[in-house]
């Protein structure tokens, strides 16, 4: 199964559409988180908002996990041990209000186990070799714990 | 980290990628310091354990809900009373970290990791007023006052 999320603040059709048809094309089974979308997928089960539990469920479920390109996503399939592919929101598709979606898409390509697409081309050409796709098995967290002990003797200072 | 006298610490922060990154670096932090959190999502549901005040969102499109906000954030701050208050963004982070100021309180900002090429509006606008500034990318650092000690990822 393949779970779709594209965050809580804005729609993100451009992705779902892509992905639902897609999915439709494969048969593939997909669980689309569409937030407040004005494209209703076609194939794909969806939800437009999830609370924790319900997001956490199809996330243990899924294998591949596809996403705006958002942190918390990409910081949890980390955690989850899921390959994860984003597609960037664009600014002048007015489909974030800038581009830092853009600007961080080269530094996350370079994450273990994130792969990234700019059109829904590039994106169904990931899906289509979508076995291919593993996960990082484990991300270095030494930089987190430099950051974690300087901001506890920032607090105590 | 050292393990001397624990602190308050209030955390705030957007929901979505601010708050994931927001709660990682706290996860280590909750082992030595008493943590209060705010975030605005409501169907968000916290950990055993964890004190979650919910408030109102507020962002770039929508800047009138910052009074609503800084109202909630206030009586949060004169009930809970920390010692240091800490964001990773974006609005209701800033208007933390804005009112830290006015009650003397420590405050500390982390700007997003999703801030590659330039800090974050909301850290641009507290950039002068937070205790301690921190940007999660080397380049963007600039001499006392952008840090660069670290990251998330």
């Amino acid at each position: 199964m393949i779970f779709v999320a594209v965050g809580t603040q804005f729609p993100f059709d451009r992705l779902i559409r892509c992905v639902d048809e897609w999915a439709q094309e494969h048969g593939a089974a997909v669980h689309a988180q569409i937030a407040g979308g004005e494209y209703v997928p076609q194939h794909a089960n969806w939800d437009r908002f999830m609370t924790t539990d319900a997001f956490n469920d199809q996330l243990n479920a899924a294998e591949l996990i596809i996403s705006h390109a958002g942190m918390g996503n990409i910081i949890t399939a980390l955690e989850q041990n899921k390959p994860i592919i984003v597609m960037n929101r664009q600014h002048k598709l007015g489909e974030h209000r800038n581009d830092h979606q853009a600007d961080g898409l080269a530094w996350m390509s370079k994450l273990p186990g994130v792969y990234t697409a700019t059109q829904c081309s590039e994106m169904q050409a990931l899906l289509s070799r979508k076995h291919e796709l593993v996960a990082s098995g484990q991300h270095d967290l030494s930089r987190r714990s430099q950051l974690v002990d300087f901001i506890d003797q920032a607090i105590r200072a | 980290m050292s393990t001397s006298t624990p602190r308050k610490i209030f955390a705030i922060s957007s929901p979505g990628g601010h708050w994931i990154q927001l709660t990682r670096l706290c996860k280590e932090l909750e082992t030595q310091h008493q943590m209060i959190y705010a975030m605005p999502d409501k169907r968000f549901k916290p950990k055993q354990g964890q004190k979650v005040y919910s408030v109102i969102d507020v962002s770039a499109d929508d800047k009138w809900k910052l009074i609503p906000c800084a109202l909630q954030v206030c009586w949060i701050l004169l009930k809970e009373r920390p010692d240091a208050i800490m964001s990773t963004g974006a609005a209701p982070g800033a208007v933390a970290v804005m009112l830290g100021k006015l009650f003397r309180i420590r405050t500390i900002w982390v700007d997003s990791i999703a801030n590659v090429q330039q800090i974050s509006r909301a850290g641009r606008l507290v950039k002068a007023h937070a205790d301690v500034f921190l940007t999660q990318w080397p380049h963007l650092s600039e001499d006392e006052r952008i840090l660069h000690k670290g990251s998330v990822l």
